[in-house]
């Protein structure tokens, strides 16, 4: 498992939006997520390939650095052939 | 055992690309602005700014709502006002000629700054950007952006990408205001007011425009400023019988 966890951004953050569901396969660096700080929008990018496991965070909640948003199963499941 | 540095303030020895683009369209100047994003994310050594004005339109950030813009979509549409929701933060903002338009394409991680720094940044430049110019300006750090005489005339909203800036900081300097009572720019509600209409001096964008390269090219700490007219991606593309053969 890989979370997702949310860096120091210099400012007071929030949780924006997700841009893929639980069971969505990901690769490192996709866009999975938004975060917002006053003025500004940050992508948040998927630290691991996988299959997202859980979505934590939801629209509003206040996000203090190095809180977990979500996590990664690291191995890619495959969709049924 | 590896021994974690600082990082500098800002990144010596730098260039940016500036690119003075004149009147462009919103969809354009997105499609450009994602272009050199996806080239400063590969290369972080380099950084792009694109300056320009839009033909009056609208653009809602993260923060805005549609509530934010008085006409309704009858009316924007018997108007002319496209509006394009932008991943962005900030609200609803209006574009209309007289403004200027600034979008740092910056590597935020190879200049050592945080994104709040960036957006705090982009806010005390539009303060010391209009004190030249005379005008008895103060930051607004909830509402990032820049006011005077209680009415913002600056509007700062970006957008974070793999440490990589995109959108930006727009200035009035010398629009028409009367537009700005149908759209609450940024949820405020008083209409924005511009840097011709707080100054006692004249105003005028082309000096608004430069003064904002240097400003930005000094505040980041690039020490070489190029400077282009046009960008070969919105050059016109030669129709397809008119290429070479097997190109």
């Amino acid at each position: 498992m890989t979370r997702i966890e949310v860096p120091d951004l210099g400012a007071p953050a929030t949780f924006g939006q997700w841009h893929v569901r639980a069971g969505d396969r990901v690769r490192a660096g996709d866009r999975v997520a938004e975060v917002l700080i006053a003025g500004a929008v940050i992508d948040v990018s998927a630290p691991a390939s996988g299959t997202l496991a859980e979505r934590t965070a939801r629209a509003g909640d206040p996000l203090p650095p190095g809180t977990t948003i979500g996590t990664i199963e690291d191995r890619l499941v495959e969709p049924p052939a | 055992m590896t021994e974690s540095r600082e990082p500098a303030p800002y990144a010596p020895a730098r260039a940016l690309s500036v690119y003075l683009l004149g009147t462009i369209e919103f969809d354009a100047l997105q499609a450009l602005q994602r272009r050199l994003a996806f080239d400063v994310s590969g290369d972080r050594d380099t950084a792009a700014l694109l300056v320009c004005e839009h033909p009056t339109g609208i653009t809602i950030g993260r923060a805005g709502s549609a509530a934010h813009v008085r006409p309704n979509p009858h009316q924007l549409e018997a108007r002319g006002w496209p509006v394009n929701w932008v991943a962005r933060g900030g609200g609803a903002v209006l574009h209309v000629p007289g403004q200027v338009a600034c979008y740092p394409i910056l590597p935020l991680d190879a200049l050592g700054l945080s994104p709040g720094r960036y957006v705090r940044e982009l806010v005390s430049l539009s303060v010391e950007l209009a004190r030249e110019f005379a005008v008895d300006a103060v930051p607004d750090f909830e509402r990032p952006g820049a006011r005077s005489r209680g009415r913002r005339f600056a509007s700062v909203g970006a957008n974070v990408r793999a440490n990589v800036t995109s959108f930006g900081l727009l200035v009035n300097a010398h629009p028409d205001l009367a537009p700005f009572w149908e759209v609450r720019c940024d949820g405020d509600p008083l209409p924005m007011t511009s840097l011709a209409r707080e100054s006692a001096h004249r105003v005028r964008a082309q000096t608004v425009r430069q003064r904002l390269v240097e400003l930005i090219a000094a505040r980041f700490a690039f020490d070489r400023v190029s400077v282009f007219h046009t960008h070969p991606a919105l050059l016109p593309r030669h129709p397809y019988h008119a290429r070479t053969h097997g190109s």
